[in-house]
């Protein structure tokens, strides 16, 4: 069995009184992007704090690449990239000097910031500030960033945040190319296709706790309604019928459904993973 | 241990780029450079010792009243003239003013009471106040022919360190280490800038998830503040023209005065929460910082709660070595103090700066 990159167990962390992460636990196995769900303020970026050694635990322990934080910090930040919320680029540096400066703190030597710059397309704009680059632009320079030093485990909170649709399919496309280069991924986001999509597991954190940890495809399975919805027209009318489809006689309905004349449209639905959040958190992600 | 090197080093390299691309720390800089020195070299560089002294004395001023040893006198033709020239109203302008009677001479040497006017103006020093009185009497006992009522005492004149009488500490030599002052105090202001855009835009956060430590990123923002502030004294000092005087001296006080502005740049840095409080907090350090830099134009002015600011040391060592040539022992008591206050400010600095980027 593959040794998981990231073990965290019982870990917990309060600002004061204000208990922000309470008895988490989970592992990210190597290639294995696990989505973080939840609202403002449920602790994911607590959780990625500690992960990352910016914040030391008051209860629990953080294994990553088989290191532990925050003791063996620095071997393990030489491992990992981190791609944050805020867009905390040094804006009157190039986008190649942002590189290579981050390759430098990681003591690299030599690096190949074109080869990055291309990955995100901005190799035409390498020696522009990134003050003069554009919001999409920005964020694609922060995932670049992340990569510098070919990181082993990946942490990236909300990297498609309010970006363009290319965009956000520019840096989907990167973190799937480093999952199956072989690194961890914990992706952080509000977008709940997305988290859906990429992610081969999903953790709901709803204040400070994991509510559940799964792939999206086993919790959709085992949270919500499945159904068929098939529209029909009989004469002037226009009839519709849903057909749960966890129901013993549901291939019978369907089948009924879908031999009567004028048959307009079928759809499949499930529930999203909104849904299901929702229905363990009792309110929504945003 | 080189690992360290390397990352402090590349954040040097990148604060410089980020100093040199910033038009506002360019300008302030060179700015404040160009001006001070510039106006060094416009201040006056001797002292006119000379008191000048109006005279109205019927008939012309007599022989007893001619000019010398720091005396010169100016005679008006009328009491009228004279007044106006101490009020400032007149073509010509005097600080001191003698009105002396009709018949000054015959009241005197008879013995009838007679008043002379001693017209002041009022930023006339008590001192030249009570000379002038002094000199109006000796006068009378001249005029009159006889011996002052006490026979005169015998003086002894004693001057303890190097007798300025001729060669008094000229305003471009007072102003001078008030200059060196304010460009370290601008340093303060750049620094804290440097620092608060840091945090402000969270790139320290960026930084400190690399294995860079958190003393990695202090020890790189003290060295470009301090070699930012230090490099500037210097050029200062060098193109004003008083390095040479106590070269070794005026190094190593710079080097303390560099580290002092850098520890309150690195406060005011973390303290402040956007420009207008980056300001604020800098003015808070930088008002009472410069109260001993004017003391300095005010000899034996400074009060005992201004010699314990932070900056005294600073001020009192550039004076003594630039215009009195004092060496490292004499001035051992303020590099002292200076070396203590720069521990405190840098400590302070750095706390300050550790508690701010861990509250991210």
């Amino acid at each position: 069995m593959t040794e998981p990159a990231i073990r965290v167990e019982g870990l917990r962390y309060a600002y004061g009184t204000a208990v922000a992460v309470d008895d988490v636990s989970f592992s990210v196995a190597p290639g294995e992007i696990l989505g973080f769900l939840g609202p403002n303020g449920a602790g994911k970026s607590t959780t990625i704090k500690m992960m990352t050694g910016l914040l030391d635990p008051q209860a629990g322990t953080i294994s990553v690449l088989g290191m532990t934080m925050p003791s063996e910090k620095e071997t393990i930040q030489a491992q990992i990239g981190v791609c944050f919320e805020e867009k905390n680029l040094y804006l009157n540096m190039t986008g190649r000097e942002n590189l290579v400066f981050f390759a430098r703190l990681f003591g690299i030597k030599r690096i190949d910031p074109e080869a990055l710059l291309r990955r995100v397309d901005l190799l035409e704009r390498a020696d522009d500030r990134a003050a003069d680059y554009s919001k999409g632009m920005r964020q694609r320079l922060m995932v670049a960033r992340s990569l510098v030093n070919e990181p082993r485990v990946l942490f990236l909170d909300e990297p498609t945040d309010g970006l363009d649709p290319v965009s956000s399919l520019a840096i989907r496309r990167i973190i799937q190319e480093e999952a199956d280069r072989g690194a961890a991924v914990v992706l952080t986001t509000h977008d709940m296709l997305e988290a859906d999509k990429l992610s081969d597991r999903v953790a709901f954190i709803h204040e400070g706790r994991i509510l559940a940890i799964d792939a999206p495809e086993t919790l959709k399975l085992a949270h919500g309604e499945r159904s068929v919805r098939i529209r029909s027209r009989n004469g002037p009318e226009i009839e519709e019928v849903v057909i749960p489809l966890d129901g013993h006689d549901a291939e019978d309905q369907i089948r009924r459904a879908v031999g009567v004349e004028g048959l307009m449209t079928i759809h499949t639905e499930e529930a999203t993973l909104e849904d299901i959040f929702i229905e363990f958190a009792g309110r929504g992600l945003r | 241990m080189s690992r360290r090197l390397g990352i402090i080093g590349a954040i040097i390299r990148k604060d410089l780029v980020a100093f040199t691309r910033d038009r506002f720390y360019v300008f302030i800089t060179v700015f404040g450079l160009i001006i001070y020195i510039a106006m060094y070299w416009f201040l006056p560089n001797s002292v006119d010792e000379t008191i000048e002294a109006g005279i109205y004395w019927q008939g012309g001023s007599p022989q007893v009243l001619s000019s010398g040893d720091g005396l010169e006198f100016i005679t008006f033709d009328t009491p009228e003239a004279l007044e106006a020239a101490v009020d400032g109203s007149g073509d010509e302008s005097v600080p001191i003013g003698l009105d002396f009677p009709n018949g000054f001479v015959e009241s005197v040497r008879s013995g009838r009471p007679t008043t002379v006017r001693v017209l002041l103006t009022t930023d006339v020093p008590d001192e030249y106040r009570g000379a002038m009185t002094s000199f109006v009497r000796e006068l009378a006992f001249l005029v009159a022919g006889t011996e002052l009522p006490v026979t005169q005492l015998d003086t002894t004149e004693v001057i303890l360190g190097e007798d300025r009488a001729g060669d008094q500490v000229s305003l471009r030599e007072k102003m001078g280490p008030m200059f060196v002052f304010f460009v370290l105090l601008i340093e303060t202001f750049a620094l804290a800038t440097l620092v608060a855009t840091e945090i402000q835009a969270r790139t320290v956060t960026a930084v400190l998830a690399t294995p860079t430590r958190l003393s990695d990123f202090l020890a790189a923002k003290a060295i470009i503040g301090t070699v930012l502030a230090f490099g500037e004294a210097l050029l200062l000092v060098t193109l004003i023209g008083v390095l040479g005087t106590s070269p070794l001296v005026l190094i190593i006080t710079l080097l303390l005065g560099a580290l002092l502005v850098t520890g309150f740049g690195l406060i005011a840095g973390s303290t402040g929460k956007d420009f207008i409080g980056i300001v604020f907090w800098s003015m808070v350090f930088m008002i009472p910082l410069a109260i001993p830099s004017f003391a300095v134009l005010f000899p034996g002015s400074a009060a005992d709660w201004v010699r314990v600011l932070p900056s005294y040391g600073l001020i009192d060592s550039i004076v003594r070595a630039t215009a009195y040539g004092d060496g490292l022992v004499e001035l051992s008591g303020p590099l002292l103090l200076l070396s203590g206050w720069c521990v405190i400010a840098f400590t302070g600095g750095l706390f300050a700066l550790r508690r701010k980027v861990a509250s991210l």
